[in-house]
């Protein structure tokens, strides 16, 4: 945190606009909550952990200082919607993979965050 | 020699006979045992062997035997043919592919095309980012790509404006200054000029961002057939998200929607479909 101690609260006061949805990240910003949310997304995987939001305690205990990040550099509704949009995914390619066993036709539909 | 019934499929003892008709002269065709022989009336031998000449060779333009023969083995087809052939099929095919994409393209244009009023889009009049006013008629005499976001939007938005500056790009590249951008905001309450234009240029610099009051924009989501929906009940200062529709609205200089784009369009498709559109439009463009 080197860089950010010598700008000082400047840094912090933007930061805590973000979190509480006072201004909108621009894409530095942006990019910054999507790689938290990677990471804490990873870890939820890892420990199979579907919804982040119902199961807050065992994701809590895994996952903590991931998520913690994850609240740090992410506005607080985007870490909501990124939760539910976790289960909501994960229920879509489950679905996918559940058609796909059954024989049906694929259609090229992405559900990743990079644009192709 | 015209008038030989055979003539179709001349056997061979036919073509050794033709084909020694100089050196033997009228002879041959009295003493003749080809099926030849078996016409109607024969020439009168009076005319000379030499009258007869061009006609033989009108008709049978080999000079040997084995020259007819390798002729007759291989019929009418030679590799000249057998090319103009393929030439003349790929020619016709692509015509009619390209015929069948150009009207494929003028129906989806024609059925979205409105009788009197257009369905989708209409009269409009919202603040940019520098607090101009825009309406409807400054995009005419253009194609304009309407699409409708917000600038706290999680990951749709920025993923799909980022698309939007691509395509432009390579649309800009063919064709410039045929097409404008616009973002409008479904979240007039937070985006003003003044955060549009800082959350616009990060993208494009010459997006078009539009806002206005919640009234305005409620009837430009409507005429756009955009669905959104604001969390009621939101507290002065708190954050919430917006849910509204994905699309881009291709709308041609005269205003009216020509085809939604969406998420399952690469950047290059979209260039494309935009292109092609352009390409089709016949009416008056505005130069500027």
């Amino acid at each position: 945190m080197g860089l950010f101690d010598f700008l000082g609260g400047e840094t912090d006061k933007r930061a805590e606009e973000v979190r509480s949805g006072a201004v909108a990240p621009l894409r530095t910003e942006r990019q910054k909550c999507y790689v938290a949310r990677d990471a804490y997304f990873a870890c939820l995987d890892a420990n199979n952990i579907v919804d982040a939001l119902k199961d807050e305690k065992a994701a809590g205990k895994a996952c903590g200082a991931q998520s913690k990040d994850f609240e740090r550099d992410c506005a607080t509704q985007w870490v909501t919607y990124f939760k539910k949009w976790r289960v909501q995914d994960l229920k879509k390619k489950q679905m996918l993979k559940e058609l796909e066993a059954k024989g049906a036709a694929r259609m090229d539909v992405s559900t990743e965050f990079k644009p192709r | 020699m015209q008038r030989i019934p055979g003539a179709i499929a001349p056997s061979r003892p036919l073509f050794e006979t033709l084909f020694n008709l100089p050196a033997r002269g009228c002879r041959r065709f009295i003493s003749s045992q080809t099926p030849s022989a078996r016409r109607p009336a024969a020439p009168q031998c009076r005319a000379s062997a030499q009258q007869y000449q061009p006609l033989v060779q009108k008709r049978f333009k080999y000079k040997t035997v084995e020259e007819a023969k390798s002729r007759y083995r291989s019929g009418p087809f030679s590799w000249k043919a057998g090319l103009l052939f393929v030439a003349t099929g790929a020619g016709l095919l692509y015509y009619f592919e390209y015929e069948k994409e150009r009207m494929q393209r003028k129906r989806v244009a024609d059925a979205n095309k409105g009788v009197g009023r257009p369905k989708v889009g209409g009269p409009f009049s919202l603040t940019n980012q520098d607090g101009k006013t825009v309406t409807h008629d400054d995009l005419k005499g253009k194609f304009s790509l309407i699409y409708f976001g917000f600038t706290h939007c999680p990951d749709i938005c920025p993923e799909e404006l980022d698309k939007m500056a691509r395509f432009f790009d390579l649309v800009e590249a063919e064709k410039p200054n045929a097409l404008t951008p616009v973002f409008v905001t479904c979240d007039p309450a937070r985006d003003g000029p003044k955060e549009l234009k800082e959350y616009l240029s990060e993208f494009h610099p010459k997006f078009v961002g539009l806002t206005g009051t919640y009234d305005q924009i409620k009837a430009m989501c409507k005429a756009y057939r955009v669905y959104f929906s604001t969390p009621t009940s939101v507290k002065p200062g708190q954050d919430y998200i917006v849910d509204h529709s994905i699309y881009f609205y291709l709308m041609d200089p005269e205003g009216d929607f020509v085809e939604a784009l969406g998420r399952q369009h690469s950047p290059e498709q979209a260039a494309k479909i935009i292109l092609d559109h352009m390409k089709d439009w016949k009416g008056k463009w505005r130069i500027d």
